[in-house]
């Protein structure tokens, strides 16, 4: 499974903190955590920061880069606010990966978004959503997906470069969504040849639950059961990631032996 | 109607390993042999490429055998009390490499020294310029106090080692590590353990891509499809990015073939089993033939006709496709 990190987040009081000072170490920190947990893409959201987004997310990609070359993915609700960040990381940075997270199904999303993938090289996240919100149903999110997939392609992104996020809410706020999205990723890999991939935003599903942690990797696992092959979530969560090495074992995605956990963190270069 | 496309995407590759040093790299041999570097599945050049073809070494005992067959004993038995004289017959016939037994150390069987053995070892290296496979006798508590001498006689030779098994890894790592020669990493017929062997070894110290894979091996009519279902899920793995199964596998073909009654028998049977002489070579030639489609990169074989035979095959299936 593809990790992004999703700790280097505006929406934690030490980010946001750590972005209004322009405090580097803050952030060398979190991101050293997440490193060592086995982080494969850093997402980066800078919340509800003061300033100009452009300019905030570019102090934090520059201050992402300095720890590590691996890709980053922009995290933004606010096209407008990915049109005007994007260029300028991808300036910054000409040769690091980038991901557009995200864009919906939504037509105008989808003008300002799609092209912004192909000129700047980004790989981009598409919900499915469309202009009418999350749908309460698999059908909705079914065929979400697979227009923004035909509309990526068409734009000329790679398959490989496209994920698909059905949209995980909150347990406690919307429940049958999660089995909704579990069951939209089957299908959706089902019709779709050669399929994306697909991504959750894995922590929405435990949002404001004391076992959050306990949610987190067991929905994890349905979700990889299904078919996903990234998801957002905490690295360094060392549970989390156990329970997603051996769900990855026991589907076949790598070859066992005792010290399997072992083996997969020995593989990525990890501290054991 | 089009034929379907059946190529993969592999991410992974088999290492490559290489054998033996020439004196500009500090050794004595005429060449040395390179086996592993596969991207693809054995002998489909569409899938992707075999830059090193399997190499076949033979076998060399430090004691003349007492239980090899007529066919056998016809190509050796002038010269298998003297391993020297036995590396130059196996070179004439045709080898890639010596594999060399030290069996005459096994406390039963000779209970040979160490120094012995340092001494059959340095005879084989003057006698023959091919790069060696060198085995200790089994018996780990002799096994390592013979193998790390051996070792250190044979340095700068780039000798293939064997063999690490899960619980008798570290003497073996060290001295091939020490004296900068590659290591076979034995897991019998258990992929699972075979991935946690060379993650023991690998422990160590010693490099994952000096590593040689020995799942062991079974003659035809005797499991054979088991050792090949491990080697085409290992060969898998490997293509699929796995690190730690990305190591080119050995295979013990001759003994195990000759081990065979099918084999051995000798022409009392041939009314229905047909003559010796051909029989036991024709069990040893399947026998690799099978396995080299399963992914075998080096396998050890005995009897110069199936040498010939499968040295026929290899060609032929490596020959670029018109």
């Amino acid at each position: 499974m593809i990790i992004f990190s999703e700790r280097i987040n505006g929406m934690y009081r030490d980010v946001r903190g750590a972005i209004a000072d322009r405090n580097k170490e803050v952030i060398h920190r979190l991101l050293a955590e997440q490193l060592a947990g086995g982080a494969d893409v850093i997402d980066l959201n800078i919340g509800p920061t003061k300033g100009d987004p452009a300019e905030n997310f570019l102090w934090l990609a520059q201050a992402v880069h300095e720890v590590t070359d691996k890709p980053l993915s922009l995290d933004s609700a606010k096209a407008n606010v990915l049109v005007q960040a994007v260029p300028a990381v991808r300036e910054a940075l000409p040769d690091t990966g980038l991901v557009i997270n995200s864009c919906t199904a939504a037509r105008e999303y989808m003008d300002k978004l799609l092209p912004l993938a192909v000129q700047y090289r980004c790989g981009i996240i598409g919900l499915t959503m469309d202009q009418d919100g999350v749908p309460g149903n698999v059908e909705k999110r079914v065929e979400c997906g697979a227009s923004f997939l035909m509309a990526a392609i068409e734009a000329g992104i790679p398959t490989e470069d496209i994920y698909l996020d059905p949209i995980i809410l909150p347990i406690h706020a919307a429940p049958k969504q999660q089995i909704h999205a579990v069951e939209a990723i089957r299908q959706l890999a089902a019709v779709s040849d050669p399929p994306p991939r697909f991504i959750v935003g894995l922590s929405n599903v435990s949002q404001k639950c004391p076992l959050h942690k306990l949610l987190n990797r067991t929905y994890l696992v349905m979700c990889l059961a299904a078919g996903l092959d990234a998801a957002i979530c905490d690295a360094a969560d060392r549970d989390l990631i156990d329970a997603m090495i051996t769900a990855e074992a026991l589907l076949g995605k790598h070859l066992y032996s005792d010290d399997y956990l072992r083996a997969w963190r020995m593989q990525k270069g990890l501290a054991c | 109607m089009p034929l379907p496309e059946v190529k993969e995407k592999w991410s992974g590759r088999v290492h490559p390993v290489t054998l033996g040093a020439t004196p500009a790299e500090g050794g004595t041999r005429g060449r040395t042999v390179t086996i592993g570097g596969a991207s693809g599945i054995p002998f489909l050049d569409f899938d992707g490429e075999t830059p090193h073809a399997p190499a076949i070494a033979m076998d060399v005992l430090d004691v003349a055998p007492s239980d090899w067959p007529k066919p056998l004993a016809d190509v050796y038995a002038d010269v298998w009390s003297d391993p020297a004289a036995w590396a130059r017959r196996v070179k004439e016939l045709g080898a890639d490499l010596v594999n060399l037994r030290l069996v005459g150390t096994h406390p039963d069987e000779g209970d040979r020294t160490p120094e012995q053995a340092v001494e059959t070892v340095r005879a084989v290296l003057d006698a023959v310029d091919l790069p060696l496979v060198i085995w200790g006798c089994d018996v780990p508590a002799k096994d390592q106090v013979v193998m790390p001498r051996v070792a250190e006689a044979a340095q700068g030779e780039n000798c293939l080692l064997g063999a690490a098994t899960e619980t008798e890894y570290r003497t073996l790592a060290a001295a091939a590590l020490a004296y900068h020669h590659k290591l076979i990493a034995l897991a019998p017929c258990d992929i699972n353990k075979s991935k946690q062997v060379n993650m023991l070894v690998s422990d160590t110290g010693y490099p994952l891509a000096d590593l040689v894979i020995y799942p062991t091996t079974a003659s035809l009519g005797y499991g054979m499809e088991y050792v090949y279902s491990i080697l085409e899920r290992g060969r898998l793995a490997a293509l699929s990015g796995d690190r730690l199964m990305a190591q080119p596998v050995i295979l013990d073909v001759g003994y195990e073939a000759w081990r065979c009654k099918e084999a051995r028998t000798g022409d009392e049977a041939a009314a229905a089993w047909g003559p010796a002489a051909l029989r036991g070579p024709a069990w040893e030639a399947v026998t690799a033939a099978d396995l080299l489609q399963g992914g075998a990169d080096l396998i050890v074989m005995r009897h110069p006709k199936a040498v010939e035979t499968v040295r026929r095959l290899i060609d032929g299936l490596l020959a670029p496709t018109a």
